[in-house]
């Protein structure tokens, strides 16, 4: 009996938390009049309003576009935090305690500070609707460092000082034997990387103003406050499907990974 | 030391590879030069339009018509990157002195800025100047394009008078074959629908719907256009001090007031569905860029075109908020003569039809509805004659420093006043007078 | 004199490859950490409009702040925001988890579906939920006027707005704290919960005097981060209501943004910026000392 009770509550969570993309998507497949009816299926399902969305808004290159930021940080934090972490872990150098005490105190720096300095930054870098602009503020995070650091620190240190006896450099100890034995880390700071800068839209609104160099996230925004859907719900409901849908694909493959990661840190990204 | 078992060659290569990196992080490469052209003998212009598909068309056309007829003065023509506005795209660029020569999408209510940061040239400079624009403005209309230093940075281009669109079925249905002139019959008819939604459940029609969110641009389509009208041409400011203390100014926040009130109007916000195309509100406030989005969507769609309402005991021509797009030459030009021929060119009456026939936008001229010129095409477009008329009774917004922050503040003000009733008209007038002066104040 | 050369004696033994690893980040820290710390403090004296150059205005940045009711609003917005979102995001996800904590099939399936919205844009929940608000034809009031209830004005009173953005911050982030607390479910010894059964204890004895407590440090977790996501609080207000009605929801990012990038009052909002930032600090710090003695037995 309290079974039921339990799968009836765990139910009515599934149906709250699906339903709303479900109709989503279902909306954004009919036409204009029927989007106000309950029904999730319409004999009139059509793609017309993908067709408007596409027509209207560059969608596909702010797609690329995305995808070259989001990649391109991601590889980037990836990069330059293991290669920092490994210092941190692995290193005897004076002043480590004092940089990573600094690296912890950076994560407690609320973005209302640095917003308006890095924007005029970037104007006069002339870095304003460029990638560079999009990847540069976020090409090392804090988060990532303090993480790969935590993680080399358990790997023993006779295993890097057996490799330094063969003659193997440090980026090689770090690549070749580091990396294979950090495979989870690298997926969660992965994750968590890919998804904060595909999902933020406050940053690219700032500076980038050409459409051509917009992200998805912005792109939608801006297409559905900004006037240029021209009261089409079913248009707008489109574009937020297309932002959707990498996520959706992404996320059914490794849904593992991504409640796994964010569940490590306890981060939304 | 401490490497000295590791052979060199590694720590070089590290050291280099580090260095790449870092090379990677630091290479914010500057903006690349335009590439001057070698010749010298031709002068190169770059001309900036409006960044929508059918400006660019016309531009591209009188572009290469001008190419043609001037081989020493070659211009190319470049849309402003399209995105949040052309002011913040231009502000930008005045930083960073990337300015065009020509740009003929600016909006007066940024002209503040761009003066002040000294990025335009005054035409006052140019000789033929009064001749030239005297010919096609009317200069009492070009008299409110003058900056408070006295001189015309701007020559007025094109505008877009906001006015009534309305569903000439709907109000068939109530009994009206006349669209409403006065508030009282836009609130009657909004009542009349309001009783019929009430009997019928399922009629869900309203007499008017405005996004309710305080939008400082969202007043271009309410209060801006019905003060203008009730208020005969003012504007909000007189000598660039606050001068919309008044009764007009009450009798439009009272008139708007009353409309949400009375459920002639209801509380909505326009990321949703237009109503208008759903045939759900019965008239709407806008330019003559409506046009083409109703014959898109709801060709089947009944409409009419009128001024804006007035107050009951209006007099006289109704006037109402235009959105002005002015040309304008940037003082990063190094050839202001050459900038002016080209703009001559822009604003001569063959261009201006086209800018009708291209874009569908007013030009601002005096003669548009008696040159000959022009006859035919309103022949063909009969919706634009009323959009032509008006235009000459088409004012735009202030040149006072951050307008649109006294715009945000009045839309605040508006908002609690209108949409929920929390103050009088008199006070919400007056409140947002003492916030307009304390933002100029806080400029000096 | 002695601790100088010991210093040097103590770099010249460090690993020179440890300085060369950290070099990407020390350039990143100057450019994009340091350097705006400091121009950011330099902004907040100056009048600035990026355009014309800047002005030195001493204090007068802070005293138009603390006459400006745009400024307290936003504060107090966000205070009711956290007020809403952090015990309606606790409750919830506590109960789910607990709901899955116990031996149930498909908890594979309901969990990865309650984190569904975890991972999906701000911008994609925002458009979707203010369909679901709307108030003629929005599914709430569709769903709450056939059962007979009156629609509710979510977005559109100025008392409903900052609650309906609270309750749907909520279904967006809730699926990540079901997740931490399931992983704080699980780290409680099962023997605790064996000796309270021999001792006597109801279930519900046994959920405040073990369960609460043992998860005092998720709670902690929750807290400061759900107290800075709602500082940070922008894309929502900014596509669904604009700040309004009423500058009901006027977040203290939205207001930043509005001054610096519509009104190109960057010193003024720099001002901002530094004094919100300064109140996130102080409410963080306050959460964990308050929280972190926390005993939930009593």
């Amino acid at each position: 009996m309290r079974r039921i009770g339990i799968y009836i509550l765990l139910l009515i969570g599934l149906i709250g938390f699906g339903y709303p993309f479900v109709w989503m998507i279902s909306a954004s497949l009919k036409p204009e009049l029927e989007i106000g009816s309950l029904a999730l299926w319409s004999a009139n399902f059509s793609l017309k309003n993908y067709e408007l969305v596409i027509n209207r808004i560059p969608v596909f290159r702010a797609l690329l576009n995305s995808t070259i930021v989001s990649v391109s940080v991601t590889i980037s934090v990836i990069f330059f935090g293991s290669m920092v972490g490994f210092a941190l872990a692995k290193m005897r150098f004076v002043g480590k305690e004092i940089l990573f005490v600094v690296i912890l105190f950076t994560m407690m720096i609320p973005f209302q500070i640095t917003m308006i300095p890095q924007y005029i930054l970037m104007v006069w870098l002339g870095l304003t609707d460029t990638y560079l602009g999009l990847i540069a503020p976020y090409a090392m995070t804090a988060l990532s460092i303090v993480l790969f650091r935590q993680f080399f620190m358990s790997i023993p240190q006779a295993l890097i000082d057996a490799a330094r006896v063969d003659g193997c450099s440090d980026l090689r100890i770090l690549f070749k034997i580091v990396w294979p034995l950090s495979r989870p880390v690298i997926i969660t700071v992965g994750i968590l990387t890919f998804m904060t800068v595909w999902n933020d839209v406050l940053w690219p609104i700032i500076i980038i103003r050409e459409r051509s160099m917009m992200t998805m996230p912005q792109l939608v925004a801006l297409f559905v406050t900004g006037g240029e859907a021209e009261g089409q719900l079913g248009a707008m409901l489109a574009s937020a499907t297309l932002l959707a849908l990498p996520v959706i694909i992404g996320y059914s493959f490794f849904q593992r990974y991504f409640i796994d990661s964010m569940a490590t840190t306890g981060l939304k990204g | 030391m401490v490497f000295l078992n590791e052979s060199n060659g590694l720590i070089v290569k590290e050291k280099i590879f580090v260095i790449i990196c870092i090379l990677f992080l630091l290479s914010c490469g500057a903006p690349s030069d335009d590439s001057r052209d070698e010749r010298t003998d031709v002068i190169r212009l770059t001309y900036w339009p409006a960044p929508n598909p059918q400006e660019m068309e016309l531009a591209d056309s009188l572009v290469k018509v001008w190419n043609r007829n001037n081989p020493h003065i070659q211009v190319r023509m470049q849309p402003i990157p399209v995105g949040q506005s052309t002011e913040e795209v231009l502000l930008a660029s005045i930083a960073a002195g990337t300015t065009p020569d020509i740009c003929s999408n600016i909006w007066p209510g940024a002209l503040y800025d761009f003066t002040r940061a000294g990025g335009l040239i005054p035409f006052e400079k140019f000789s033929d100047f009064d001749s030239v624009l005297t010919s096609r403005v009317p200069s009492e209309l070009l008299e409110t394009f003058r900056s408070p230093d006295g001189s015309v940075y701007q020559i007025p281009w094109k505008t877009n008078p906001v006015m009534m669109i309305y569903n000439k079925r709907i109000l068939r249905e109530l009994g009206y074959e006349e669209p409403p002139r006065i508030y009282s019959e836009f609130i009657r008819m909004g009542r009349e629908l309001a009783e019929r939604r009430e009997n019928d459940k399922r009629f869900d029609v309203w007499m008017g719907e405005r996004d309710i969110r305080p939008i400082w641009w969202q007043r271009f389509f309410d209060f801006l256009p019905f003060y203008y009208a009730a208020s005969g041409g003012k504007t909000l400011f007189e000598n660039h001090t606050v001068a919309f203390v008044n009764e007009y100014a009450e009798a439009v926040i009272a008139f708007f007031s009353e409309c949400y009130r009375e459920k002639v109007f209801p509380r909505t916000f326009s990321h949703q569905q237009d109503p208008f195309l759903l045939e759900r509100m019965a008239t709407n406030f806008a330019g003559s860029w409506q046009i083409p989005t109703i014959r898109r969507y709801a060709p089947h769609i009944e409409f009419g075109v009128a001024p804006v309402p007035v107050p009951d005991d209006h007099e006289g021509p109704i006037y109402t908020y235009g959105d002005f797009k002015n040309i304008s030459i940037f003082s990063t030009t190094r050839y202001p003569e050459a900038s002016w021929e080209f703009v001559k060119f822009l604003i001569e009456a063959d261009h201006d039809l086209l800018l009708l026939e291209i874009a569908n936008q007013i030009p601002v001229r005096g003669d548009l509805l008696t040159n000959p010129l022009f006859t035919d095409f309103f022949n063909d477009n009969p919706d634009m004659v009323l959009f032509a008329e008006q235009a000459v009774y088409t004012r735009s917004v202030d040149e006072v420093a951050d307008i649109k922050e006294i715009l945000d503040a009045l839309s605040q003000e508006y908002e609690a006043a209108v949409v929920y009733g929390r103050r009088s008209p008199a006070e919400a007038i007056q409140r947002a007078a003492r916030r307009a002066e304390l933002i100029i104040e806080w400029n000096k | 004199m002695k601790s100088v050369s010991a210093l040097i004696s103590r770099i010249r033994g460090s690993e020179k490859n440890g300085y060369l690893f950290m070099l990407p980040y020390i350039i990143f820290f100057c450019l994009f950490i340091a350097y705006p710390l400091i121009f950011s403090f330099v902004l907040i004296f100056h009048r600035w409009n990026i355009v014309t150059p800047m002005e030195w205005i001493a204090l007068r940045n802070f005293f138009r702040m603390f006459q400006d009711p745009l400024f307290a609003r936003a504060i107090i917005n966000t205070l009711v925001f956290l007020v809403l979102h952090i015990p309606l995001q606790i409750v919830i996800a506590l109960i789910f988890a607990v709901l899955l904590n116990s031996a149930i099939k498909f908890r594979g399936l309901f969990r990865s579906v309650y984190f569904f919205p975890v991972v999906v844009s701000g911008v994609v929940v925002t458009i979707l939920w203010a369909q679901l608000y709307n108030y003629e034809s929005g599914l709430f009031n569709h769903i709450l006027t056939t059962i007979g209830l009156p629609a509710v004005p979510w977005l559109v009173d100025p008392g409903f707005a900052m609650p309906s953005i609270a309750i749907m911050a909520t279904w967006k982030n809730v699926g990540l704290y079901i997740v931490l607390f399931l992983v704080g479910l699980q780290t409680i010894p099962a023997y605790l919960y064996e000796a309270a059964r021999i001792d006597g204890a109801s279930g519900k004895d046994q959920f405040l005097n073990i369960t609460l407590p043992m998860l005092n440090p998720t709670i902690v977790v929750i807290f400061i981060l759900s107290t800075i996501g709602g500082f940070s609080l922008f894309i929502e207000p900014y596509i669904m209501t604009g700040g309004g009605p009423m500058n009901s929801t006027l977040s203290a990012m939205l207001y930043i943004y509005n001054q610096a990038f519509s009104f190109n009052h960057m010193g003024y909002a720099a001002a901002l910026g530094f004094v919100f930032a300064l109140i996130i600090l102080s409410v963080v710090m306050l959460q964990r000392k308050v929280l972190e003695t926390g005993d939930y037995s009593t």
